[in-house]
């Protein structure tokens, strides 16, 4: 039955014709996965992201502490290469007898539910928004970008505080804010997206078939403004990560004793002067993270947009 | 011209740059500490009033006591009571006490201190409508009279031993036709007193700068100021008044962490002074009908968390030297506190979680936890708690933002810290938290009755009694978590000749360089 292949797929097939379907994706498969190894800082960043969520997928079985047991009578003993480290703690302990490497490991847990679960919930709400705004025009377009001007008019950290002040801070209010919060630029950059794609052929050969509107969208639009979508992702997963480290630097997100990296940093604040690998290990380690984040997006929006690149 | 022209570019180059230094510079006295015989001190709460009537935080009982004078003075080395604004004292009954006060004072705007000036403070103070913070140091006045110029009468509401101790303490005489005048609110913004210091320059929540007073009365226990002047300022963040005092921005600091306080030790520049207070610290448990946490009327609850926490291990590694565990609500060296016969609870873990299971709570608890210093500390509690079972959503507030949560009745558990005002007596600690008054979320009507007789009675053996009973079932009920009296470090400009005191008072009228 036509109907069920895709129109884009369709539009290849009848229009283009020239070489077959499958050849078509194949030669598109092997040249993004040939751009891709050739892009050294995408693969460095893959290749850290993929330690970090190694880390945090085994931080039980990697982990040689609970990072929520205290021991008082253990505190601030420094790393290994310290003089008084020793082989039980290899990262030290903090102020309170807490094992470092485990919190740390737990930490990369926190930071990267955080990054995922607000990329995911700012870009659904802001795709469907700029899918919306870009493909019907008109009024539906002017209310969307309304909404993009009042939330762009709003700084995003001051709200946060605002709302944590107001009804408490957990991991899921963190979550629930910025996903909330950090959905312009995925409504701005796909709103355009859309705008490109829709008087494409393929898109009006489906509106001929009678394809439905849903269908439209999600089944022709969506995917040709997906790579858009994944950089905007990546760039935003690293925004989250950071403002809920600064959240709960400033004692507005996660709980404590939850090991967030933000909050490692700011309970660390105080031995800043005479324990610095209390503060530079969490600190470190955030950087790194948002480095690799970064690394990926710009990787791929050169890999995925090659008619950008310089 | 050219050159001409070049030069005038290079002329306005260095205007602007001297310019821009200046505005750098500027803020800065041109040479500080003791080059020029003062003392840059560094605080991190500010007092929302500088009126000590009208605050209760520490920082406002120092500037209280360096602004202002009380009638009586107690010496912290002997705790023997002299005169300061009153020559001599006596009690004329149960009641009633008489004081002949000092003549030749003035305040630092020029009027001359005499009777007018207690009867209008005490007065004015004790009346309900004034709404004093902390009511404790001001309700048992019931009047003052004037027999004549420097002869003053003063009557308690009901027999009230204590009333020399706060006489000695928290009760500072305002100058009347000014404070009639102004009100509290003007007391803030010029105040005005007669103490060794006076205030040159205030910015509320910023900076307080006290300098010398040349005509401080010579005849006052509190000795004739050495140092010329004190800049205080109100750094709420502590790693910055550590760096400030490790690069001589600073000459004393004060309630340094003890971690930190140990490594400042090694500094050469820097000395570290250490003692107990008065200062207890303890958590509160909001048992009342309204409750946002039901689960804290089960008294197995309570004592699970009172066994939940290793206060030994929290003296000895993270408090510090000079504190020590408590078992009772009130300081050992108050009259009237005592833990004979109080129930104790011991670090018991498994006992916790059995009491937990017992009373329901087997798969654990949630409950919030408002705290306001001494962050480590609180977090240490939090780790003990979940280490039972207890999940603790913390809030840590401003002091005057936690008051309003406990006030309120909005609070479950609270992380407290309480250094009755300096006062030595049990009156000035316990009834604050248990006799009904606003920051009293337990409201054990027997408890209540037992402090009041405990506060008003004569008889010492009654007193003590009393406290004794209230204490034994506050403890045996659980009503709160006793933890361990605090211990401050200060740490100072190595030439600074300073002595530190229990009461948590520098004194810096006594204080001078090397």
């Amino acid at each position: 039955m036509p109907g069920l292949i895709r129109a884009s797929v369709w539009h290849e097939m009848t229009i283009a014709a020239a070489p077959s379907p499958s050849a078509a994706e194949d030669s598109a498969a092997t040249g993004f996965a040939h751009r891709a190894v050739r892009e050294p800082a995408l693969m460095i960043g893959l290749a850290l992201i993929g330690v970090f969520v190694t880390l945090a997928v085994f931080a039980q079985v990697l982990a040689t502490h609970d990072p929520y047991a205290q021991d008082l009578t253990r505190r601030t003993i420094p790393p290994l290469w310290y003089a008084k480290g020793n082989w039980d703690h290899l990262l030290g302990t903090d102020p309170l007898g807490r094992d470092y490497l485990a919190r740390l490991l737990f930490g990369a847990r926190i930071s990267l539910l955080i990054g995922f679960c607000v990329a995911a919930l700012a870009g659904v709400i802001g795709t469907v928004m700029g899918l919306a705004a870009g493909y019907f025009g008109g009024k539906v377009d002017i209310a969307v970008s309304f909404l993009v001007t009042t939330r762009l008019a709003m700084p995003v950290i001051l709200v946060a505080l605002a709302v944590v002040a107001l009804i408490g801070s957990s991991l899921v209010v963190v979550i629930l804010v910025l996903g909330l919060l950090k959905w312009d630029r995925f409504a701005v950059v796909i709103r355009s997206a859309t705008q490109q794609v829709r008087s494409l052929d393929y898109v009006t050969a489906a509106e001929a078939i009678g394809a439905s509107r849903w269908r439209i969208l999600f089944g022709e639009i969506l995917p040709n403004v997906a790579p858009h979508l994944i950089v905007v992702a990546t760039l935003e997963m690293a925004s989250a990560i950071l403002l809920e480290a600064a959240l709960s630097f400033l004692g507005l997100g996660v709980q404590p004793p939850l090991p967030s990296w933000g909050l490692m940093i700011s309970e660390a604040k105080a031995y800043m002067f005479f324990s610095f690998w209390l503060i530079a290990l969490p600190g470190g380690a955030l950087a790194v993270l948002i480095l690799a984040i970064n690394l990926v997006g710009d990787g791929l929006r050169d890999v995925l947009a090659p008619d950008g690149r310089g | 011209m050219v050159w001409q022209g070049r030069w005038m570019m290079a002329g306005k180059w260095i205007v602007g740059f001297v310019l821009a230094l200046g505005v750098f510079v500027a803020p800065l006295p041109a040479s500080a500490g003791k080059a020029d015989n003062s003392i840059r001190f560094a605080y991190d709460q500010a007092p929302e009033n500088v009126d000590p009537y009208f605050n209760n935080v520490r920082i406002g009982v120092i500037i209280g006591q360096h602004v202002w004078d009380t009638l009586i003075y107690r010496d912290p080395q002997t705790n023997e009571y002299k005169g300061q604004l009153a020559e001599s004292w006596k009690q004329i009954d149960d009641r009633t006490y008489e004081f002949m006060l000092r003549q030749g004072v003035t305040f630092h705007n020029g009027d001359e201190f005499d009777a007018d000036d207690v009867v209008y403070t005490l007065n004015f103070v004790s009346k309900p409508e004034s709404k004093v913070v902390t009511q404790t140091n001001v309700s048992w006045i019931d009047k003052a009279e004037k027999i004549d110029k420097y002869h003053v009468r003063v009557t308690t509401k009901k027999v009230f031993p204590a009333a020399i101790e706060y006489f000695a303490g928290p009760v500072v005489i305002h100058p009347h036709a000014y404070y009639e005048k102004v009100g509290p609110k003007g007391q803030n913004e010029k105040p005005v007193g007669s103490g060794p210091f006076k205030v040159t320059a205030y910015s509320p929540g910023k900076s307080i700068t006290l300098e010398r007073n040349p005509a401080y009365f010579k005849a006052s226990p509190k000795a004739q100021a050495k140092i010329n002047r004190i800049d205080i300022r109100f750094i709420p963040d502590r790693q910055t008044q550590l760096a400030e005092i490790l690069s001589d921005g600073l000459d004393f600091i004060m309630s340094v962490p003890k971690d930190q306080a140990d490594q400042l030790q090694a500094v050469p520049t820097l000395q570290v002074v250490s003692g107990e207070t008065m200062r207890i610290v303890f958590m509160q448990m909001n048992i009342l009908d309204n409750t946002p946490a039901p689960a804290l009327r089960d008294e197995r609850v309570r004592r699970a968390i009172n066994h939940a926490i290793d206060r030994e291990a929290m003296v000895k590694n993270i408090v510090g030297a000079g504190s020590r565990p408590l078992a009772t609500i009130c300081f050992p060296t108050q009259v009237g506190c005592t833990d004979e016969g109080a129930a104790r609870y011991a670090y018991d873990p498994a006992k916790a979680k059995a009491l937990l299971a017992e009373a329901g709570f087997a798969n654990g608890l949630d409950l919030d936890i408002v705290a306001y210093r001494e962050r480590n500390q609180t977090e240490a509690i939090i780790g003990y708690l979940k280490a039972v079972g207890i999940r603790t959503n913390l809030r840590f507030l401003q002091y005057a933002a936690l008051r309003d949560v406990i006030t309120s009745g909005k609070a479950m558990l609270t992380h407290q810290t309480w250094g009755s005002f300096s006062v030595n007596d049990t009156s000035a600690s316990t009834p604050n938290y248990f006799a009904f008054r606003a920051e009293d979320i337990t409201r054990d009507e027997t408890v209540r009755d037992l402090l009041n007789k405990g506060d008003n009675s004569v008889d010492l053996a009654t007193r003590k009694d009393a406290y004794k009973g209230a204490l034994k079932i506050i403890a045996d009920k659980a009503y709160a978590v006793p933890l361990y009296s605090l211990p401050v470090y200060y740490a100072a400009a190595a030439a600074l000749d300073f002595k530190a005191y229990p009461d948590e008072l520098p004194r810096f009228w006594e204080m001078r360089y090397k």
